[in-house]
């Protein structure tokens, strides 16, 4: 791809890579972080990288971030403030919207992303398993696992507290 | 197409809420959740886990953009002032030894006061030649006869003068001389065999060796030499003729020719051939200074 492909990407696929990562950590600025550090790679191996497997390239590289990023937050504890978080959420009873995104916070990372990958991307099970290097099977199984949880938590988000 | 039931419906209404059924499937569930209101409630709730597509825009995109800038820049005219420091003449080719003349000067009084002083050798005074021609080594001839002055049977007196400080050469030439006159004189041939004999013996062997009694010997010219001939006796009309011996000093002729030389450290250089150099060095300086007036 050429640099203008690539400033083409920025423009098109910039704020859905973010999303899609501002959603998984809640926390903009690392969002923005591994939204940088995406879009830097995809700058290094744009000769190597085809224009149309840009977005799909770079929600890859975004993703891989992101699990590395939660694996190290994980180390220093961080999930004790998700917690609370969600604790605080529910205390206030607030809408819908906002207890879903909070049902959001209670799956694991590879839920997560795959839920975020299917609703807002709209990727097929095929493509999200080549972002998360899962299986078609696999994704379709974690994913209904997933809205099966969060279909649970609207439910009832005491049961699942 | 796998048909829908009550067992396997859930895997279908999770995959129509990933918009994973194709047509006929989704038509295939709908008519079934028609069918079941319980399946339709499910159906809702599962579709409530959707998530609604937010407009989240990245903050910070403007430092993802690269090289945004305009490429081209627009001519602007600034002219650099020290142009002409610039400029550049290609070097004319020199020759293999480009010398001046004041470094063909220095040169040569350096080495006139090394051969001088002798710079080389450390000894003051001496000279680097180790031929060197010094005043006292002059040449010395001398001949001693011991009857040189007159010879009893001759009509004519002959004196072979000798001067000590005559050189070699100069001897056979008055002996020759000396020959040459008594043979014109008469034709006394005692005389003129003895003057013709005395003649050949400095200057060439091989005309002595026609007098049968001549038996002077001829010592190797060398350097320094000192030659003794003994005339014992000369048969035939010069019978009376006294033993005469004449020692020679030779000249150190190599000497001589070797003064031409200098020993500049290890390497022996020609005088000559120096001054030659130095002048043909000369003229093609000048001719080459000629040649820049000219142009």
């Amino acid at each position: 791809m050429t640099e203008k492909d690539y400033n083409e990407s920025v423009l098109l696929y910039a704020d859905n890579v973010y999303r899609f990562i501002v959603k998984n950590l809640r926390h903009t600025e690392d969002a923005e972080d591994i939204v940088q550090s995406a879009f830097e790679k995809l700058w290094i191996h744009k000769d190597s990288v085809e224009t149309a497997k840009a977005k799909s390239y770079l929600f890859t590289v975004a993703y891989h971030l992101l699990i590395d990023h939660t694996r190290k937050a994980k180390r220093i504890s961080l999930q004790e403030s998700f917690e609370n978080d969600t604790q605080t959420a529910y205390q206030e009873n607030k809408a819908l919207k906002k207890v879903l995104h909070d049902a959001l916070a209670t799956l694991n990372e590879t839920q997560r992303s795959l839920v975020l990958l299917k609703d807002y991307e709209g990727y097929s099970y095929e493509e999200i398993g080549e972002i998360t290097k899962l299986t078609t099977d696999q994704v379709r199984v974690y994913l209904h696992r997933a809205r099966l949880k969060l279909r649970n938590y609207l439910i009832s988000p005491q049961q699942v507290l | 197409m796998q048909n829908i039931d009550l067992h396997n419906y859930q895997d279908f209404l999770l995959r129509y809420i990933d918009e994973e059924l194709d047509l006929r499937q989704t038509e295939a569930l709908l008519a079934f959740v028609a069918l079941h209101p319980a399946i339709a409630e499910e159906l809702e709730s599962l579709q409530s886990t959707k998530l609604a597509i937010e407009v989240i825009t990245c903050p910070n995109k403007a430092v993802l953009y690269k090289n945004i800038f305009p490429v081209t820049l627009e001519p602007t005219t600034i002219v650099y002032p020290n142009k002409q420091k610039l400029f550049k003449k290609e070097k004319e080719k020199a020759p293999v030894v480009f010398l001046r003349w004041w470094a063909v000067g220095a040169a040569a009084i350096f080495i006139f006061i090394v051969a001088r002083y002798g710079m080389f050798n450390g000894e003051a005074g001496v000279g680097l030649s180790k031929n060197n021609i010094s005043k006292s080594s002059v040449v010395k001839a001398t001949i001693s006869t011991a009857n040189n002055a007159s010879h009893k049977n001759t009509t004519t007196n002959i004196v072979i003068e000798n001067n000590e400080s005559l050189a070699s050469t100069n001897i056979v030439a008055n002996q020759q001389n000396i020959a040459t006159n008594t043979l014109e004189s008469g034709g006394f041939g005692d005389v003129a065999y003895h003057a013709i004999q005395n003649a050949s013996t400095v200057t060439t062997t091989e005309t002595t060796h026609g007098t049968a009694s001549y038996t002077g010997d001829v010592i190797d010219v060398k350097p320094t030499i000192i030659a003794e001939i003994t005339v014992p006796s000369i048969t035939g009309s010069l019978t009376d003729h006294d033993e005469t011996t004449e020692t020679i000093e030779t000249i150190d002729t190599e000497t001589a020719s070797s003064n031409r030389s200098v020993m500049v450290g290890a390497f022996e250089i020609d005088k000559d051939k120096f001054r030659g150099l130095f002048r043909k060095a000369n003229a093609l300086f000048k001719n080459k200074e000629n040649n820049k007036n000219e142009k």
